[in-house]
């Protein structure tokens, strides 16, 4: 693979074990990153992959009997500091950087800024300028992190992340990076792997899309139930056995048939134009998944959010089921038929501190004759929609926090389908939920869709668009460049689109 | 519904905390503290505390800090005895004006709020100066007397030795109580107090829902003075000061009873009694009046911290024992300071 040979750097954990309160999370994992490498490490929610990095960060005590080496030597699994102080850095989901704050800024912040106490700009900034120009990103030292693009932002957070130079890392995790990038932005953010690992760096790559798994991975380690199941050279395994491996069983439909679509046109968009949007024009019909494609900026991530009513309109009407809207706000926008899933299911999603009952039926509650709303027949009547969707558990006192993400995600689209919303609107619906997960979300929208709702839905992931979809928009510079569908309708074409149209 | 005993046991805490202080004190001082005048006398002041908190509620509830309350009930006390005492108006008039002045108190916070877009803590700070400054005006610093016996005897009546402003209490909680959980605009209200966006996004109209819930603290408070001025008889300068703290302090220890991580009405009315029977049985154990805000502060800070802590130990533990939290949950890149599950 001529990888720099490296004494330093790598990870192995043996009879790593983890329960909480009689419950078995994980039991007795191994995990071996040799040095140099870039592996990847897969798991559905429950195989206990989360805690597994959370005992790495020192988030958790292992059970007794757990033992880890870093670079080859022993460290004390469960603390922090020992994590930190073996080399092992990590590059978490939200990225950890201060958005309102320069490149320079979050390069250098929390160093000993040599003797003196006065915070030297300059110098910070040059210190700054010599990391990334070491590392190749072409960034600007004194631009301000939230006007960065996604993968800027992502490069910026793993340059942050081993800014204490290539010598001292042991290991630098990142969890899920490539939740919101697109396949070119993903690219870039490979690149900057690659290159570190040419420099002899140790990586330990956490993700559910598995296509990266073989892009970028040179081995790959798979956890179930809390045990690991799989660790193989990636050249040696294909998509499938690695779904099958992941879930335990074998996936026939893993993607459900396309329901029937009707030649009905539900929703219609003319000349729509907004924050990031020019002049957009298309039809949905009846029983139709349509998917949005793009790169960051190219107006698929701002089109949802003008459909929602939660951007204004400068320009454009929308007509659905009959009725013609020039501007949308969220109240409208629901009384309209349109039910909107939104990319954020914590913070905007759902109110994560009320149960799942609560959550279900905000848009339209339940109240007999009088005005009193009694929670039992709330309870019952809740119930039936959460099996509908076949949430797990079906408990509308949990609260909506203690459910995994795709079972979230399955009660607020219960949700709209309980206040009989003819389109439903989604910003990257399967984002951080695993393979079994999101199998069940697709199924659900395929449901809806049968029902003779239509289905809008944004993503980066492309290999989710072609086997959902039955027709693909590709936006670039804000408008709209290509209507992909039927043979048309491939990864290469969306991403030739993309780029270039 | 889970009723384990553990669940009962925190849910219910200031239940026993309160027999605990009751035991505590009949065998500390039995003689002057066991008595039925003991009991009428914490029922009836805790009166106007409570009316006050239950407008507190529906603030909170809608994720509005109202520190106006205090003043919009030191100013009805004030205008109320004013009305009747120097200008002979007629009670009934009186106690509308008064509750006008409260609802309109709260319609600005309100208006400021959502509107003008200020903070409800910059707000509510800002107007209770100005409720403050027209407090001193009117009262000239000095006592109103001259409040006519129909109006301090809407008070007096003690209906099976029960304080009838107790009984105006358990009236209004019962009315909030009924509107905050079972109530359409009520479950709203809490919707937009935990999450004002997500709210919005499934169709909450969130600015009538604050706007609503300042207004409802303005009248409650307003009432709370009116109740205030008729215990005293006489309209008192700048007498609504007092209540800052022991408002909050149950509204905020009242999130931790019954409905756990939620402000709501039968955990505020429990904690007031609580915190009322604890400061009266230290001041008849011969405690000095600096024994309320000690006691208040004192029990505000310790609710808080109980509720901090097991609102982070709910939210790590799973339903149905899976470890089901994303790694992306903000706690996870939190420094390891935790210990416990999830």
């Amino acid at each position: 693979m001529g990888q720099v040979a490296n004494p330093k750097g790598g990870l192995r954990l043996e009879n790593v074990s983890k329960t909480f309160s009689g419950r078995r999370v994980l039991a007795d994992a191994d995990l071996d990153v040799a040095a140099g490498t870039i592996h990847a490490l897969v798991g559905a929610n429950g195989s206990g992959k989360s805690t597994l990095i959370k005992i790495l960060a020192g988030y958790h005590d292992p059970d007794s009997g757990a033992r880890g080496w870093v670079s080859g030597e022993p460290i004390d699994l469960g603390s922090h500091a020992a994590a930190t102080a073996a080399g092992v850095r990590f590059v978490h989901q939200d990225l950890g950087l201060l958005a309102d704050m320069s490149v320079a800024e979050n390069l250098t912040l929390d160093e000993e800024s040599g003797a003196s106490w006065w915070v030297a700009n300059r110098a910070d900034a040059n210190r700054a300028r010599a990391l990334l120009r070491d590392y190749d990103l072409e960034l600007d030292a004194n631009e301000t992190v939230s006007e960065l693009g996604a993968a800027e932002r992502t490069m910026l957070a793993v340059v942050r992340a081993i800014r204490d130079g290539l010598d001292n890392l042991g290991l630098l995790v990142l969890d899920e990076p490539t939740g919101t990038l697109s396949n070119q932005e993903t690219g870039q953010l490979f690149e900057l792997l690659r290159a570190l690992r040419g420099r002899g760096a140790s990586v330990l790559f956490v993700t559910h899309r598995l296509e990266e798994v073989f892009e970028i991975a040179d081995r790959v380690t798979v956890l179930r139930d809390g045990h690991k199941v799989l660790d193989a050279p990636t050249a040696e395994i294909d998509e499938e056995q690695l779904v099958e491996t992941i879930v335990g069983r074998p996936l026939e439909d893993f993607y459900p048939d396309p329901p029937p679509v009707n030649r009905e046109v539900l929703l219609e968009v003319k000349d729509l134009t907004g924050p990031n949007v020019e002049s957009v024009s298309f039809l949905v019909h009846g029983g139709e998944i349509l998917g949005l494609a793009g790169l960051t900026g190219s107006g698929r991530e701002s089109i949802i959010p003008l459909l929602a009513g939660v951007a204004p309109w400068s320009a454009g009407e929308l007509q659905i089921a009959g009725r013609r809207y020039t501007r949308l706000n969220p109240h409208t926008a629901i009384e309209a038929g349109l039910g909107y899933v939104p990319a954020d299911r914590k913070g905007l999603g759902s109110i994560a501190e009320m149960t799942v009952r609560e959550n279900l039926t905000l848009p339209r509650l339940p109240a007999r004759s009088s005005r009193w709303l009694s929670l039992r027949e709330e309870r019952k009547e809740s119930v039936p929609w959460l099996e509908q969707l076949a949430v797990q558990p079906n408990a509308p006192e949990a609260l909506f926090a203690t459910l995994s993400g795709g079972n979230q995600q399955r009660v607020i689209l219960a949700r709209w389908l309980r206040v009989g919303s003819r389109a439903f609107v989604l910003d990257e619906p399967t984002q951080g939920v695993d393979v079994a997960g999101k199998a069940d979300i697709y199924e659900a929208l395929v449901a809806a869709a049968r029902a003779g709702a239509c289905v809008v839905m944004a993503s980066t992931d492309a290999d989710e668009l072609m086997a959902t979809c039955d027709r693909v928009l590709v936006f670039r510079s804000g408008r709209l460049c290509a209507d992909l569908s039927g043979d048309g309708l491939t990864a290469h074409a969306i991403s030739h689109h993309e780029h270039r149209g | 519904m889970k009723f384990s005993l553990g669940d009962i046991l925190n849910r219910f805490s200031g239940l026993f905390l309160w027999a605990a202080f009751i035991l505590l004190f009949a065998l500390w001082v039995p003689d002057t503290f066991l008595t039925l005048g003991t009991a009428q006398s914490i029922a009836s002041t805790q009166a106007v505390t409570g009316l006050a908190a239950m407008g507190v509620v529906c603030a909170m509830a809608g994720g509005a800090f109202d520190l106006s309350f205090a003043g919009v009930l030191g100013l009805s006390s004030t205008i109320g005895a004013s009305l009747m005492g120097r200008s002979d108006v007629s009670p009934a008039l009186a106690i509308v004006v008064c509750l006008l002045m409260g609802l309109g108190v709260g319609a600005f916070n309100g208006f400021l709020v959502t509107k003008v877009r200020i903070s409800s803590v910059v707000a509510t700070l800002g107007v209770s100066s100005l409720l403050l400054a027209a407090d001193s005006y009117i009262t000239n610093s000095q006592y109103i007397t001259g409040i006519p016996k129909s109006f301090t005897s809407l008070v007096e009546s003690k209906p099976l030795e029960i304080p009838i402003a107790t009984i105006y209490l358990l009236v209004a909680a019962l009315v909030v109580w009924a509107f905050l959980e079972h109530s359409r605009p009520g479950r709203r209200l809490y919707a937009t107090g935990m999450n004002i966006d997500a709210a919005r996004l499934a169709g909450v109209r969130t600015d009538r829902m604050t706007f609503i819930s300042l207004v409802l603290s303005g009248g409650f408070s307003a009432l709370a003075g009116l109740v205030l001025l008729a215990q005293i008889g006489s309209g008192t300068p700048n007498v609504g000061a007092g209540y800052l703290l022991p408002v909050f302090a149950a509204v905020f220890l009242g999130a931790t009873q019954v409905k756990p991580g939620r402000y709501n009405v039968w955990g505020t009315i429990l904690a007031i009694y609580l915190l009322a029977t604890g400061v009266q049985g230290l001041q008849l154990a011969g405690g000095q009046f600096w024994v309320n805000d000690a006691f208040n502060g004192a029990a505000l800070l310790v609710a808080v911290s109980f509720a901090s802590l097991t609102a982070r130990r709910r939210r790590a533990t799973p339903v149905d024992g899976h470890e089901e939290r994303e790694v992306n949950d903000s706690t996870a890149t939190d420094p390891p300071q935790l210990q416990g599950e999830g």
